[in-house]
C-alpha cells in the first residue's frame, strides 16, 4: 500500500456556508499504479491531488503515507516525506525561467544536497532518456510547450520518486505532443514502476490509466 | 549550492533589467551619499590627530565674566603662557602663536617682491618641538632661538624663492621690520587647526618683552607633562589670574586639544578659519543614515513589486524540496549581490562627486580615504548592513509563503505586505517632503540675510589694506587724492569695518559701574559717509586733531547710548569710560548697525579716535558707478605712487559679510543636492510600487475596461491611490518640519517666520513629482488590453 485517504473532508467557509471541496472521499493506491482522475471543471480534482501531494491540509479524515500518519505529522518531516517520495508535473510547466534545462533538472538534487559529481551522473542520465542532451542549454522560453513537459517530467523523476503527481499535464498541448507524454507516463508506470496519478479531462488520455476515478462535487462517483 | 544562488540571482537581475537598474541606481546613489558624507565625517574627525603630543595638549580659553554679554575667546593675553611653564611644574611646555597685527594680512618684501601673507605669525620657539615640525632646511634646534628670525613653510619658500635655498635670506614685514630665515618647515597638514605659513619668532615683538595680563589676543597652547591632570592644572592657571590681576575681567579656562576643531564654532577671535562643527557634523551624518535608509526602503519596494512572479517561484522550488531556510538565503544572496555592485558604483559616484562636493563645500576631503583599511572595513560592514536590512522583507516575508500558492489556480497575494510598502512609501515621500522644506527655508532666510537692512550701506565700498603704510602723511595724500576722482564718493581710513574684528573693550556705566562689552573701531572722520551710518544725534569725529590732543572724540551706537541708559541728545559731550584714555568724549550718536553676522544681535559700538591705541589698517573707498574694475585700477595707481612698497590687497564689503553665511550657504548646497537625490529615490519607490499595484490589479483594470471604463477613469483610479499616500507623508512631514525648521532658525537674530507658502510649494512639488511618477504606470495598466490580462487567469 503506498497511500490510504479514509473519510477525507475538505471545505472552505464563504457567507457562513461550508462549501466542500472534498466530501467524505476515500482512496486506496498500491504501489505501480497508474490512475486517472477525471471529472467535471470544479469536481476538486486539483485539490485532491494537492492533499495527496501534501502541498495543502484537510479539515477531517486520515492519510496514510507508506503507513505513516501524515496529518498530524509537522511540516518539516512532511517535507521530508514529500520530497524524498513524491515528484509533480503540472498543466504550466513551471519550470524556472531564469534556469537552462539542465540546472532545472538539477535543481531538486540541489536541495537533496547530492554530491555534485553523482549529480552530472543522474541529470545525464535523464537528459539522454529524453532525447533532450542538444537542448540541455537552452532556457525554458527557448522550448516549445511538449518540450518544456518533457523537461518538467524530467525534474518529477530525477529524484526517483515513489509517486507521480500530474495535474492536467497535457492540458496546454496539442494532440501529439499529449500522446508522447501520455505514452511516457505509461512506459514509466510498466517499465520502471513508477506509481502515477493524474488529474484530466481527456477520455482519451485517462485511457492510458490502469484505473479511472471519477469525481463529483469532490467525491468519488461509482461509475 | 552558494555559487547556485549567486547563478540564479545574477540571471535574475540580467531578466529584468529596467527593474535592476532602477534598484542598482537607488542604492547606489544611496550608497554614494553615505560614502561622501562619511568622508566628510572621517575628515572632520581626522583633525588634529597627527602631533605626537596631542592627547596632552590644550588651548587656554578666555572667558569674559562680569559683563551681561557673556563671550568666550579662543586667544589669551601673553603673560599667560609665559607664566605658567615658569610657575606649573605639571605644565611641560606653553607656545604663544600671535596672528600678525591680530589677524590682518601681512604685506611683506621678499626676494625683490611685495606680497600679501595672510597667514604670518609669530610663536614661541616651542612651537617647533609640539607641532612636530619638520624642517627641510635649517636647524630645527635653533630657528626661532634669536628674535628676528623667521621660518617659513614649504609652499611659501616656493613662493617667495622658486627652487633657491632661502636659508639666510631677508624677509621684510611692512617696510618696518627685516626677518631672517633660519628654516623651512612641512607645510601643516589640511586637517590641522593650527596653519601658518611664515612663522616669526615670538620674542621679535613688544609683546615678549612685556607680557601683560590684558590683551587677549594670543593663542596659547600647553602641553602637560605625562600623567598630569587637566582639570587640576586648570584650576591653577585659573589662580594665577586672581594673583595676577588685581581686578580680572575674565577667567581661563583649558580645552582639550581634541576638542578644538569641532568644539569651538561658538567662540570667537580664532586664528583658524578651519572650524568645524559637531552640530554639522551630526546633522550630515543623520541625513547620510536617512538617505541609506530610503535607499533600503525602495529596494524592498521594488523587489516585493515582482512578488507575483516571486510567488510562482518560491512555490516551485518549494515542491522541488527547498526549505524556508535555503530560500531565505537566496533572497539574502540577490540582496547582496545587488548590494555589492551598487557599492561598486557608489565608490565610482562618490569619487566623481568628491570634487563637486569640495567645490560646494570648500572643504578638501579626499577620495583615497575610501581606500584606507579602515575605510575598507566600514564598507564591508555597511554592504553587510545594507544587505540584511534591504533583503530583510523579501526573504522573511516571502520565504514563509506555503508551496501550494503555486498550484492553486485561484491564488491571489494577501494584501498585508501591501500595507507595509505604502507605509515605507509614506515614510519615504515625508522624509523627501522634509528635506524639501528644509531646503526651502534655508533659501529663504539666506535670501532674507543678503537683503536685510543692516543700518549701513555695505555696496560699492572697497577695503584696501593700508597696514604697511610707511606713515600718516602718505595715507593722507592718498586719501586726498582719492577724494578729487570723480569715481569716488567718499574715501575713510580706519581700524577695520563691518565684517571684519575690531578691538573689544569694556563700557562702563558710571551709575551702575557695570561693564557692558563694546567694540572700539578707531576710524576717521568720513567713516559715517562711507558707511552711510545715520547721526541720531551730535556730529562727525573732527577732521584733524593735533599731536599731542589728548582728547579722544567717540562715536557710540544706539545700543552703548541705551546701555548708559541715556537718550542720544542726552549723552553728547558726556565723557564716557571704555578704557580709551580719561579724557573721552562722546562726540556723536550713530543708529545701530549690523557689524558682524546677523546670527548675532547688535552689541555696543564706537568710533574713536585715540591715535595712540590701534592703527588704521583699512583705506574704505566709497564709489559710483558700475565700472567696478575701473575703480579698482585707479585706486591701485594711486596706492602704488604713494605707498610703492607695500603689495596692493583689498576686498569689498558685501562680499566680505557673505562670508558669514558661507557655513549656511553650504548647508544649503549640501541640502539642496541631497534632498534632490533622496526625492529622486524616493520616486523610485513610489514607481516600484505603482508597477506592482498595476500589475497585481491587472485583472481588474481588465474587468473595467471590458464593462467600459475609459483610459482616463482607470489612470485616475489607480493614480489617486497614490496621491492618497502623498497626502498623508504631507500630514506627517509638516509639523515635523516645521518644527525642525524653526529650531534651526532660532540659530539667527534676524529670522524669517516660517511662511505658509513654503509649505504649499513643497507639498506642489511633492505632488506634481508623485503623479508624473504613477501615471506612467497607470496609463501603461489603463492602455493595455483587457485579453490580456483576463486570459491568464
Amino acid at each position: 500500500m503506498l497511500l490510504e485517504l479514509d473519510h477525507i473532508y475538505k471545505w472552505v467557509t464563504t457567507g457562513g456556508r461550508r462549501t466542500f471541496l472534498l466530501n467524505d472521499l476515500s482512496l486506496k493506491v498500491e504501489e505501480g499504479e497508474f490512475i486517472s482522475i477525471m471529472g467535471p471543471s470544479g469536481s476538486g480534482k486539483s485539490t485532491l491531488l494537492n492533499v495527496i501531494g501534501m502541498l495543502d491540509g484537510f479539515q477531517e479524515g486520515e492519510y496514510k503515507f507508506l503507513d505513516e500518519t501524515i496529518h498530524n505529522m509537522k511540516e518539516k518531516h512532511r517535507s521530508k516525506l514529500y520530497k524524498e517520495y513524491i515528484g509533480f508535473v503540472f498543466q504550466q510547466y513551471h519550470l524556472i525561467d531564469e534556469l537552462t534545462v539542465y540546472e532545472n533538472i538539477e535543481t531538486p538534487l540541489l536541495y537533496k544536497k547530492v554530491k555534485s559529481a553523482e549529480r552530472k551522473a543522474l541529470v545525464g542520465d535523464m537528459l539522454d532518456r529524453f532525447n533532450i542532451v542538444g537542448k540541455k542549454d537552452l532556457f525554458p522560453n527557448q522550448l516549445s510547450g511538449g518540450q518544456q513537459q518533457l523537461v518538467g517530467i524530467a525534474r518529477a523523476l530525477i529524484s526517483k520518486p515513489k509517486l507521480i503527481l500530474a495535474d492536467e499535464p497535457t492540458g496546454n498541448l496539442n494532440s501529439k505532443q499529449s500522446d508522447e507524454i501520455m505514452q511516457l507516463f505509461k512506459q514509466l508506470n510498466e517499465e520502471d514502476g513508477v506509481t502515477i496519478i493524474q488529474a484530466t479531462h481527456s477520455e482519451s488520455n485517462a485511457a492510458y490509466a490502469s484505473k479511472t476515478i471519477n469525481l463529483l462535487d469532490g467525491s468519488i462517483s461509482k461509475s | 549550492m552558494f555559487r547556485n544562488y549567486i547563478k540564479l540571482a545574477w540571471r535574475k537581475i540580467k531578466a529584468d533589467k529596467m527593474f535592476s537598474i532602477l534598484n542598482i541606481l537607488g542604492l547606489s546613489i544611496g550608497l554614494g551619499i553615505t560614502l561622501l558624507l562619511f568622508l566628510f565625517i572621517l575628515h572632520e574627525e581626522s583633525f588634529d590627530t597627527m602631533y605626537s603630543k596631542k592627547d596632552r595638549m590644550a588651548r587656554v580659553l578666555v572667558h569674559l565674566t562680569d559683563d551681561e554679554s557673556p563671550e568666550t575667546w579662543c586667544g589669551s593675553p601673553p603673560a599667560v603662557g609665559s607664566t605658567a611653564k615658569n610657575t606649573i611644574p605639571e605644565i611641560e611646555n606653553t607656545v604663544r602663536f600671535y596672528h600678525y597685527a591680530f589677524g590682518q594680512p601681512a604685506s611683506i618684501s621678499v626676494n625683490d617682491k611685495n606680497l600679501i601673507e595672510p597667514r604670518f605669525f609669530y610663536a614661541d620657539e616651542s612651537v617647533i618641538d609640539i607641532f612636530d615640525l619638520e624642517f627641510t632646511h635649517g636647524n630645527p634646534k635653533t630657528a626661532l632661538a634669536r628674535p628676528n628670525t623667521i621660518i617659513i613653510s614649504e609652499s611659501s619658500a616656493n613662493r617667495y624663492f622658486g627652487n633657491d635655498n632661502p636659508i639666510g635670506k631677508q624677509l621684510n614685514l611692512e617696510n618696518y621690520k627685516d626677518f631672517e630665515i633660519t628654516g623651512v618647515f612641512k607645510d601643516f597638514p589640511n586637517n590641522s587647526t593650527i596653519d601658518c605659513n611664515t612663522i616669526a619668532s615670538f620674542q621679535s615683538t613688544n609683546f615678549a618683552k612685556n607680557p601683560t595680563w590684558d590683551n587677549a589676543s594670543f593663542e596659547t597652547y600647553i602641553v602637560l607633562s605625562k600623567n598630569a591632570d587637566l582639570a587640576s592644572v586648570e584650576k591653577k592657571i585659573s589662580k594665577l589670574v586672581s594673583q595676577e590681576v588685581s581686578d580680572p575681567w575674565y577667567s581661563l579656562s583649558l580645552q582639550p586639544f581634541s576638542k578644538i576643531h569641532l568644539y569651538s564654532s561658538n567662540y570667537q577671535d580664532s586664528y583658524s578659519a578651519r572650524i568645524g562643527n559637531i552640530e554639522e557634523v551630526k546633522n550630515l551624518s543623520l541625513l547620510a543614515v536617512l538617505i541609506l535608509v530610503i535607499a533600503c526602503i525602495n529596494y524592498m519596494n521594488l523587489i516585493t513589486a515582482r512578488s507575483q512572479k516571486r510567488h510562482k517561484d518560491i512555490g516551485i522550488n518549494k515542491t522541488l524540496g527547498a526549505s524556508t531556510k535555503s530560500i531565505i538565503l537566496r533572497f539574502y544572496a540577490e540582496t547582496a549581490l545587488i548590494t555589492l555592485i551598487s557599492i561598486l558604483f557608489s565608490i565610482i559616484l562618490a569619487i566623481v562627486a568628491v570634487p563637486l562636493f569640495n567645490q560646494i563645500t570648500g572643504i578638501s576631503i579626499n577620495y583615497r580615504n575610501l581606500f584606507t583599511l579602515q575605510f575598507i572595513a566600514s564598507l564591508i560592514i555597511i554592504w553587510v548592513v545594507t544587505s540584511l536590512i534591504a533583503g530583510s522583507y523579501p526573504a522573511l516575508h516571502l520565504s514563509r509563503l506555503a508551496p501550494q500558492v503555486v498550484v492553486k489556480s485561484g491564488f491571489k497575494s494577501k494584501t498585508s505586505g501591501l500595507l507595509i510598502r505604502k507605509g515605507l512609501v509614506i515614510f519615504q515621500f515625508t522624509a523627501s517632503i522634509i528635506l524639501i522644506i528644509g531646503v526651502l527655508v534655508v533659501y529663504q532666510q539666506i535670501n532674507f540675510i543678503k537683503n536685510r537692512d543692516l543700518g549701513f550701506n555695505p555696496d560699492k565700498i572697497l577695503a584696501v589694506s593700508i597696514g604697511a603704510a610707511e606713515n600718516k602723511n602718505s595715507i593722507n595724500s592718498l586719501k586726498n587724492k582719492l577724494q578729487n576722482s570723480s569715481n569716488i564718493v567718499a574715501v575713510s581710513s580706519a581700524q577695520g569695518f563691518p565684517g571684519v574684528d575690531v578691538s573689544g573693550r569694556s563700557i562702563i556705566n558710571p551709575l551702575t559701574e557695570n561693564g557692558y562689552n563694546i567694540k572700539t573701531n578707531n576710524a576717521d572722520s568720513e567713516i559715517i559717509e562711507v558707511l552711510n551710518l545715520k547721526l541720531l544725534a551730535g556730529e562727525k569725529l573732527p577732521e584733524t586733531k593735533a599731536k599731542n590732543d589728548s582728547i579722544v572724540d567717540v562715536i557710540l551706537n544706539k545700543k552703548a547710548v541705551d546701555f548708559l541708559g541715556i537718550s542720544p541728545e542726552e549723552a553728547i559731550g558726556k565723557k564716557v569710560q571704555l578704557s580709551l584714555g580719561n579724557n573721552s568724549y562722546v562726540k556723536g550718536v550713530v543708529d545701530n548697525f549690523n557689524y558682524s553676522s546677523l546670527r548675532e544681535g547688535i552689541g555696543a559700538y564706537a568710533f574713536h579716535n585715540n591715535a595712540t591705541r590701534e592703527f588704521h589698517n583699512y583705506l574704505l573707498v566709497k564709489f559710483r558707478g558700475n565700472d567696478i574694475g575701473g575703480v579698482i585700477e585707479e585706486v591701485k595707481d594711486n596706492f602704488e605712487d604713494f605707498i610703492p612698497n607695500s603689495a596692493f590687497q583689498y576686498s569689498f564689503l558685501d562680499k566680505n559679510l557673505e562670508r558669514f553665511y558661507t557655513s549656511e550657504k553650504r548647508m544649503a548646497s549640501i541640502g539642496l543636492s541631497f534632498s534632490i537625490l533622496a526625492v529622486f529615490i524616493a520616486c523610485l519607490g513610489l514607481f516600484g510600487l505603482a508597477a506592482f499595484t498595476a500589475e497585481q490589479r491587472s485583472k481588474e483594470i481588465g474587468i473595467r475596461k471590458v464593462v467600459g471604463a475609459s483610459v482616463f477613469k482607470i489612470t485616475k483610479l489607480l493614480s489617486l491611490e497614490f496621491l492618497f499616500l502623498v497626502a498623508i507623508s504631507l500630514v506627517l512631514a509638516f509639523p515635523l518640519a516645521a518644527w525642525l525648521m524653526n529650531s534651526w532658525l532660532q540659530n539667527f537674530a534676524y529670522r524669517i517666520d516660517l511662511n505658509w507658502i513654503i509649505f504649499i510649494v513643497a507639498g506642489v512639488i511633492a505632488i506634481f513629482i508623485a503623479i508624473a511618477t504613477v501615471s506612467f504606470h497607470a496609463i501603461k495598466a489603463a492602455l493595455t488590453n483587457p485579453v490580456k490580462s483576463l486570459k491568464t487567469e
